[in-house]
């Protein structure tokens, strides 16, 4: 591996913003990080190259440990957006620099300098000075300056920002030229998807500080393990849908009144070129999901793109379309030129809905459901800011279930096991807990009176059993929420050696089950003592922290967490029961 | 091209385009009219006064020792000075630019503080502190350095004087070095040192030298701050612009103007040389920077 990254996280402010980023970049790879702005790229990229100090983690390159090196003896090539050519310097002596510094002999210099020019196709332009060239030569220069010590990695910073589209193709072919033709390791910083899908052999997805996934261009975009990743890279529709035995259930999941067992709740993504539409259900060639009315067309030339708004009494009630407000609730559908002569829609048309292709997100936390016993209570408990930013962030939704909140009346059988059931913090908060989750529930979110947005989760099962599912909702939540995270495992007092042992591997595994299931980083700790009483304590030790809790027993609620999550919690909490039902790594259904 | 901008040029009768703000006339002339009013006109008599003195009468007065010794007590306080200023000016604009610290602005404000004192308030002031029985002064005469009264003194109210300018000229053109450079620089291996000498001053440079020059300019002329402070005896902390003063306290108006002649012709060739300079270094980065 050329470059190694773990844990790496930095704080701002005391907010994280890069978060737990581990990360492995392969010899020769061109590794391209992509987010939005603000989403710590740029740090992250700053700080491999020692220009941005790190709080926690580790780096290494080519196996060498950098991780307190400065930036000047850890052999990187750096390019900046705005080139940062030393305008004093002809082009030569921009890229002898590095030479130069390492007192290199004149000719050695100059026969490396022609080198590079040729490479960066600027030959014979090494007298001009940098003012002379324009924006895209002058980046030339830069990556040429940045290769001339024969660094171990490149890392390119937005390097194609400031100039226009035609040049920035060219020289994003020549820089991925002179990456291959080096062999060199290069990490680029981009939030251009288009971008990153020339470019890159492998790509990054970050957001809010956490490198939420990375593989090929090509798995990511068929395969988002989450969300963000889903929408970021291309148009993507979620829906709400429910798994079956057969496949997944489009209507269930729209029908909030249906009685009965549910199947669970999942989310499944729709890429638009996936949707196909018709003037009736049986001319459909894929599977039927409902009826909608065409709301607007634009033709794009090639294609032409719709938004269909469902009708109320079809599954697609449910969908969050990725983007603005207009668009929520909208389904997005991009149809061939092919498509759209051999059937011609016209706006405000009505018509039958089918995919052809869905891939569904393995994230526990569908959508929310608000358990209160009056509707003023549902009401405060919506408008908490916590659940507000998750639901916007996740863009689901959010239903209000009354009856079940009553106590001593069982709630509709099933009805709370298609989402997260929320709830207010309380003495009785444990035994609620404990009913809903034996009505079905399987996440249960607790939410104080008190505000504060949570900057740091703290994450504790009980047992092995509950492992897999805490983990999941863990990973699920982190992506939404710029929070630091810790796992802590706790043994009882006095612990025999062996147990502490197993208790490490436990807590090994769950690292790497997380960042195999979930491409998410965890720092973890060992402690003896109470469980309770040890997460109490770490509770109290700093104002905004979170707690996921993970049983296997709802009994366990009450009896051992009683004092944690009754009476005064100040914290938001989610407790997680282990189900038995797996939460699907990857589905796809054609 | 320029040919046919030429013609258009003759059919409207302008010489130039038309540019944002109206009336190139009327303040090329507005420009020259000041110029020759307030500038040269004054010289233009001051040099005539000096030539109505016989040739012999002329030279006397200027090459009389102690007029040699004022000049080189005025110039070279002067240009040490403003050396003086270079460097540490450099460095106050450095910390004001690079550092977050607290009493920044207030530190930043008392910069131009010299600018607004009567310059006889400063020498009065660095007297106080300097002499053999002020706070400082007492101190260093410990040490056998006695600063007033000696072309130290000197030297010292003339760097208080110069320093405003080097700060004010060189913290523009530091706040404009960007980061990157210097990381760039840090990337591709250069230390500390390196980056200073080879990244941020060939940037600052021309910047300080205008400093220089400006606060080289301003001592040459000072006048106020140093009597106080250089007790004035002849032949060794007496500067040229005293010496003119006692001349026209003695009604020598002819001497007078003479000296003033020689300080001119000095000063002039001192500036042009320094420009000189300046126009050399300055080539390469400016037009790096277009």
């Amino acid at each position: 591996m050329s470059i190694t990254l773990d844990q790496l996280t930095k704080r701002y402010q005391g907010l994280p913003v890069v978060n737990d980023v581990s990360l492995s970049v392969a010899e020769g790879e061109f590794f391209v990080l992509l987010g939005p702005s603000g989403s710590g790229k740029s740090t992250l990229l700053r700080a491999i190259a020692g220009l941005t100090g790190i709080d926690h983690g580790r780096i290494a390159l080519h196996g060498r440990d950098v991780t307190y090196l400065p930036a000047r003896q850890r052999e990187v090539g750096f390019v900046f957006q705005n080139y940062a050519l030393f305008g004093h310097m002809t082009v030569a002596e921009n890229i002898e620099f590095a030479l130069r510094v390492r007192k290199v002999k004149a000719a050695d210099r100059r026969a490396r300098q022609r080198e590079l020019l040729r490479m960066v196709a600027l030959e014979g332009m090494g007298d001009r000075l940098p003012s002379q060239l324009s924006g895209g030569q002058q980046q030339r220069v830069a990556v040429a300056r940045a290769l001339a010590h024969r660094p171990n990695v490149l890392l390119l910073d937005e390097p194609f920002g400031a100039l226009d589209a035609r040049i920035r193709e060219d020289l994003r072919g020549t820089i991925r030229e002179v990456q291959r033709e080096l062999g060199i390791s290069a990490i680029l910083v981009t939030h251009d998807q288009e971008e990153a899908f020339a470019l890159a052999d492998r790509i990054g997805v970050m957001n809010q500080g956490r490198l939420l996934d990375s593989g090929t261009p090509d798995e990511l975009y068929s395969r988002p393990a989450s969300r963000f990743v889903a929408t970021f890279l291309g148009a993507a529709n979620l829906l709400l849908a429910c798994r079956t035995a057969d496949g997944i259930d489009f209507n269930a999941a729209a029908d909030d009144r249906r009685e009965g067992p549910r199947d669970p709740e999942v989310v499944v993504v729709v890429r638009p070129q996936d949707i196909e539409l018709a003037g009736a259900r049986d001319r459909l060639d894929s599977q039927y999901i409902g009826q909608g009315s065409v709301e607007s067309i634009v033709y794009t030339g090639a294609s032409e793109k719709l938004r269909i708004r469902p009708l109320r009494d079809s599954a697609l009630a449910r969908i969050s379309s990725s983007g603005s407000a207009e668009k929520k609730g909208m389904l997005e559908v991009t149809r061939s030129q092919h498509e759209q002569s051999e059937n011609p829609f016209a706006t405000g048309q009505t018509v039958a809905i089918g995919v052809r292709h869905v891939h569904m997100l393995p994230t526990p936390l569908t959508s929310f459901i608000v358990c209160a016993a009056s509707a003023p209570d549902a009401e405060a408990l919506e408008r908490h800011p916590l659940l507000e930013d998750l639901v916007a962030k996740m863009q689901t939704r959010v239903t209000v279930n009354l009856d079940a909140a009553l106590p001593g009346n069982p709630p509709r059988p099933g009805s709370a096991a298609t989402g997260v059931a929320v709830i207010s913090a309380g003495a009785d908060a444990p035994a609620r807990i404990a009913r809903l989750f034996r009505d079905g529930a399987t996440e249960v979110l607790v939410l104080p009176v008190f505000r504060q947005a949570p900057k740091r989760v703290l994450i504790h099962w009980t047992d092995d059993a509950a492992r897999r599912s805490t983990l999941a909702v863990a990973a699920s939540l982190l992506r939404h929420v710029p929070a630091e995270a810790l796992s802590l495992n706790v043994l009882p007092a006095g612990s025999a050696e062996r147990e502490r042992h197993q208790g490490m591997f436990g807590l090994l595994d769950a690292r790497s089950e997380g960042q195999a299931i979930h491409r998410f980083d965890v720092r973890t700790e060992l402690r003896v003592g109470d469980a309770a009483e040890e997460l109490a304590r770490e509770l109290a030790s700093l104002a905004g922290e979170m707690l996921i809790l993970g049983v296997s027993d709802p009994a366990e609620v009450e009896r051992r967490f009683d004092g944690l999550l009754g009476g005064t919690l100040t914290h938001p909490a989610i407790v997680v029961c282990a189900s038995g039902r797996e939460h699907p790594r990857f589905a796809h259904v054609r | 091209m320029s040919a046919e901008g030429a013609v258009v040029s003759a059919r409207t009768g302008r010489l130039r385009q038309p540019s944002v703000i109206p009336g190139f006339g009327l303040t090329v002339g507005f420009t020259t009219f000041f110029l020759s009013a307030i500038v040269l006109l004054p010289l233009a008599a001051l040099v005539l006064r000096a030539m109505g003195m016989e040739w012999h009468r002329f030279w006397e007065t200027l090459l009389d020792p102690r007029a040699i010794a004022s000049y080189r007590l005025t110039f070279g306080a002067s240009l040490i000075a403003a050396g003086i200023n270079a460097v540490f000016g450099f460095l106050i604009a450095w910390s004001l630019v690079r550092y977050e610290f607290p009493g920044r602005r207030i530190i930043d404000a008392l910069i131009d503080m010299p600018f607004a004192l009567p310059t006889a308030v400063s020498g009065i002031a660095l007297t106080a502190v300097l002499a053999d029985n002020g706070w400082i002064g007492s101190w260093l005469a410990q040490y056998g350095i006695r600063v007033a009264y000696t072309p130290l003194g000197v030297i010292v109210a003339l760097t208080l004087i110069g320093m405003p300018f080097v700060v004010r000229t060189v913290q523009p053109a530091l706040a404009e070095v960007e980061r990157d450079l210097e990381d760039v620089a840090e990337t591709l291996g250069a230390g500390g040192f390196y980056r200073l000498r080879h990244i941020i001053l060939p940037a600052v440079l021309p910047a300080i030298l205008t400093g220089f020059t400006l606060a080289f300019a301003r001592a040459v002329g000072e006048y106020g701050s140093v009597i106080f402070i250089s007790g004035n005896l002849p032949m060794r902390t007496e500067i040229t612009p005293l010496l003119i003063v006692v001349k026209l306290e003695q009604f020598d108006y002819a001497g007078a103007a003479a000296l003033g002649f020689a300080m001119l012709v000095i000063a002039f060739v001192m500036l042009f040389v320094i420009n000189l300079v300046q126009v050399w270094g300055r080539r390469r980065y400016v037009v790096a920077h277009r």
